[in-house]
C-alpha cells in the first residue's frame, strides 16, 4: 500500500497487519454507503423481479402462487408480447443505423472549415436537453396540427398524420427520436474527431493518400472507441423506449407503437399481472445484457485490431 | 501536443467551394432541427382565436401572456418546480459524494474484494432502470418509500451509482498519488486525506457527474410518476404530462408550459456549455 516504507520501519509484523486491516476497513467504509443503496435500489429489485416472474402474483394479495415456468411459456404464445418485441426491435435497428449515420455526418461537417460552428452545435444539441415526454408532445402537435396547417398555407396535401396510422406511426416516432438525439451522439463523434492527432493525416498525405483514403484508413480506425460508445448507447436507449410514446401515441393506434416497456406497464400496473410483467422485465434485462455484451465484444475486438 | 497541432492545422483549413456547399447544407439541417423549437415558442403567445384563424408561420399580433398564466396555474408551478429542483439537487449532491469516495477507495485499495465490488457496480451500467421499474416500484411500496421525497431521491441515487462510480474511477488515474502519500505520512486519516486532499482535485469529474445526472433526473418521468401520486410531491415533468393529456384542442397552454419548463434548463446549458460538452464527451470516450 501507499505509506509504509518510512512509517513501518521497525514495527512488528503483527502491528503491520492490524494497521493494514484498519486501513482496509476505512477504505471499505467509503464504499459501503453507495454499495448499500445500489444493492437496495437496483440489485435486490433484479432478484425480486426474477423471483416474481415464477408466480402469478397480481400485485395486491399477500399470496404469490408459484407457477413455475408458465409465465415464460406464455410469453412466447402471447401475440401482444410478440408484437411489442417486433415494434421495439424495428425501432432499435433503424435508430441505430440512422442515428449513427447522421451523427457522424454532422460531426464530420462540423470538424471541417465551415463558419459559426458553435451555433450549429448548440442548435443540434438543443433537443437533447428536454424530456422525451415533451419531445413526444411537440411532435404530436407538429404532425396533427402544425404541419397540416402549413399544408393548407402552401396548398399542398402531404399526409403528415403519421401518428394516426398503424403503418406510419413507427416512422413518426423515429423522426421524433432522431430529432431529439442525433445532436447528442454528434458531440461524441465530434470530440473523437478532434482528438485525432494531425500528424497522422500529415503522414498519410506524404504517403500520397487521397481524401477518401485518409478517411478510410485514418479517420474510421481512430473513431473505433466512439463507434463502440454510440452504437451500444443508441441500442440500449432504443430498447428501453417508453417516455416518447406516453404523451404522443399512447402506444397506439391500436397497439401499433406499444414498446416492450409500455407493455410491461400496461400488463402490470393497469392489468394487475405483476408476475407476468416481471417475466417480461426479466427477458428484457436478458436481451439488454446479451446485446450489449455481444456488441462490446465485437466492437472492442475491432478496436484492438486497428 | 497533438491537440495543439490540430488547432494550428484548423486555422489553415481553406474555405473552399465544397466548404461553402457544406455550409449551406448544414444551415438547412439546422433550420429543420430548429423549426419545431421556434414554432413552439411562436404558438405559446397565440390566443385561441389566432390558433384557429392565423397561419402557423405568422407571428402573434401582440405579445399575449395568457397561455403562460394558465400554464403557471395548471402546472402548480411553484410547487412542482421546487420539488424537481429539490429532488435533482439532493440526489446529485449525494451521488457526487458517494461516487467520489467509493471510486477513490476502489482505485487506491488493491484488495481483490474491492475489485470485485467495482465489477459489481459496473453491472448496473448495462441495465437501465426502466427495464426493472416494476420490482423497483414493489420494493419501494413494501418499505413504505413510495410517495415520499426520500424514497424517490434514494432511487435516483441507486440508479445513478453505476455510471458515477465508473466515471469517477476512470478519472482517478489523473490524481497524483504522491500528495496523498505525503498527507498520510503526516498522519492524516483516510477520511481526512480524501476530503481535504483528493476531493478538491476531483472538481472537473464532479462537475461532469453533476451536470449529466442533473439533466437526467430533471427530465425523468417514469420513476417520478411511479413513486409519487401525492399532488404536493409531484415533479414538473409529471405535471406536464398531466397537462398534455388535458389539452387536446387548445394546446397553446401546453406549449407555453413547455417553454416555461425548458427555459431554465436551456439557460443553464448555454452558460455551462463548455463543461457540459467536455464532460459529456470525456465521460463517454473514456469507456
Amino acid at each position: 500500500m501507499v505509506l509504509f516504507p518510512i512509517m513501518l520501519k521497525g514495527v512488528s509484523m503483527m502491528h503491520n497487519n492490524s494497521l493494514k486491516r484498519s486501513i482496509f476497513l476505512q477504505y471499505l467504509s467509503l464504499i459501503l454507503p453507495g454499495l448499500m443503496i445500489f444493492t437496495f435500489g437496483l440489485v435486490i429489485p433484479l432478484i425480486l423481479g426474477f423471483k416474481y416472474s415464477f408466480t402469478s402474483w397480481n400485485g395486491m394479495t399477500a399470496s404469490k402462487p408459484f407457477v413455475g415456468l408458465q409465465n415464460y411459456i406464455n410469453l412466447f404464445k402471447d401475440k401482444y408480447v410478440l408484437d411489442a418485441w417486433k415494434f421495439t426491435i424495428k425501432f432499435t435497428l433503424i435508430n441505430t443505423v440512422v442515428q449513427n449515420f447522421f451523427a457522424l455526418l454532422l460531426a464530420i461537417a462540423l470538424d471541417g472549415a465551415i463558419k459559426a460552428k458553435k451555433i450549429y452545435r448548440t442548435i443540434f444539441f438543443l433537443p437533447a436537453l428536454i424530456s422525451s415526454v415533451i419531445a413526444g408532445f411537440i411532435w404530436l402537435r407538429m404532425y396533427s396540427n402544425i404541419l397540416p396547417a402549413i399544408n393548407k398555407l402552401l396548398g399542398t396535401s402531404i399526409n403528415f398524420l403519421l401518428f394516426g396510422n398503424e403503418k406510419t406511426v413507427l416512422s413518426g416516432l423515429l423522426i421524433a427520436n432522431n430529432w431529439q438525439w442525433i445532436g447528442y451522439w454528434m458531440l461524441i463523434y465530434l470530440a473523437a474527431l478532434q482528438s485525432i492527432p494531425a500528424e497522422l493525416y500529415e503522414a498519410a498525405k506524404i504517403d500520397g493518400a487521397s481524401v477518401f483514403d485518409k478517411f478510410l484508413h485514418v479517420t474510421i480506425p481512430m473513431l473505433a472507441p466512439a463507434f463502440t460508445i454510440c452504437i451500444v448507447g443508441i441500442t440500449t436507449g432504443s430498447l428501453k423506449v417508453y417516455e416518447l410514446m406516453v404523451s404522443s401515441t399512447g402506444g397506439g393506434p391500436g397497439r401499433a407503437s406499444t414498446s416492450i416497456i409500455y407493455l410491461i406497464y400496461n400488463t402490470a400496473i393497469n392489468g394487475r399481472q405483476y408476475g407476468y410483467g416481471c417475466a417480461m422485465s426479466v427477458t428484457l434485462v436478458a436481451v439488454l445484457l446479451l446485446v450489449a455484451v455481444i456488441q462490446l465484444k465485437f466492437l472492442r475486438d475491432k478496436e484492438v485490431q486497428m | 501536443m497533438a491537440k495543439h497541432h490540430k488547432e494550428e492545422l484548423e486555422v489553415k483549413q481553406k474555405y473552399t467551394f465544397g466548404t461553402f456547399i457544406t455550409q449551406i447544407l448544414m444551415t438547412i439541417a439546422a433550420a429543420i432541427v430548429f423549426a419545431p423549437v421556434l414554432i413552439v415558442f411562436n404558438y405559446s403567445f397565440k390566443t385561441k382565436k389566432e390558433l384557429y384563424l392565423s397561419n402557423p408561420l405568422s407571428l402573434p399580433k401582440s405579445l399575449y401572456f395568457g397561455n403562460y398564466i394558465t400554464a403557471y396555474k395548471k402546472l402548480n408551478l411553484l410547487t412542482t418546480f421546487g420539488n424537481t429542483l429539490l429532488y435533482t439537487a439532493v440526489s446529485v449532491i449525494i451521488l457526487a459524494l458517494l461516487c467520489g469516495s467509493a471510486a477513490w477507495a476502489i482505485a487506491r485499495c488493491k484488495r481483490k474484494i474491492i475489485k470485485f465490488i467495482y465489477v459489481y457496480f459496473l453491472l448496473g451500467i448495462l441495465i437501465p432502470y426502466q427495464a426493472l421499474f416494476l420490482p423497483i416500484y414493489v420494493i419501494g411500496y413494501k418499505t413504505g418509500l413510495t410517495n415520499t421525497r426520500i424514497g424517490l431521491i434514494l432511487m435516483y441515487i441507486a440508479t445513478g451509482m453505476s455510471f458515477g462510480v465508473f466515471l469517477m474511477t476512470s478519472f482517478m488515474s489523473t490524481v497524483p498519488v504522491e500528495l496523498e502519500e505525503a498527507a498520510m505520512i503526516d498522519g492524516c486519516s483516510i477520511y481526512r486525506t480524501y476530503f481535504s486532499i483528493v476531493m478538491p482535485l476531483l472538481k472537473p469529474a464532479i462537475a461532469t457527474l453533476v451536470i449529466m445526472q442533473s439533466f437526467q433526473i430533471w427530465n425523468d418521468f417514469l420513476m417520478a410518476n411511479l413513486y409519487l401520486s401525492n399532488k404536493n410531491l409531484k415533479t414538473l415533468t409529471v405535471a406536464m404530462q398531466a397537462l398534455f393529456s388535458q389539452q387536446t384542442s387548445d394546446y397553446t397552454t401546453a406549449l407555453a408550459a413547455i417553454v416555461i419548463s425548458v427555459l431554465p434548463v436551456a439557460i443553464l446549458f448555454m452558460s455551462l456549455q463548455k463543461y457540459f460538452v467536455k464532460g459529456m464527451t470525456v465521460g463517454a470516450l473514456k469507456g
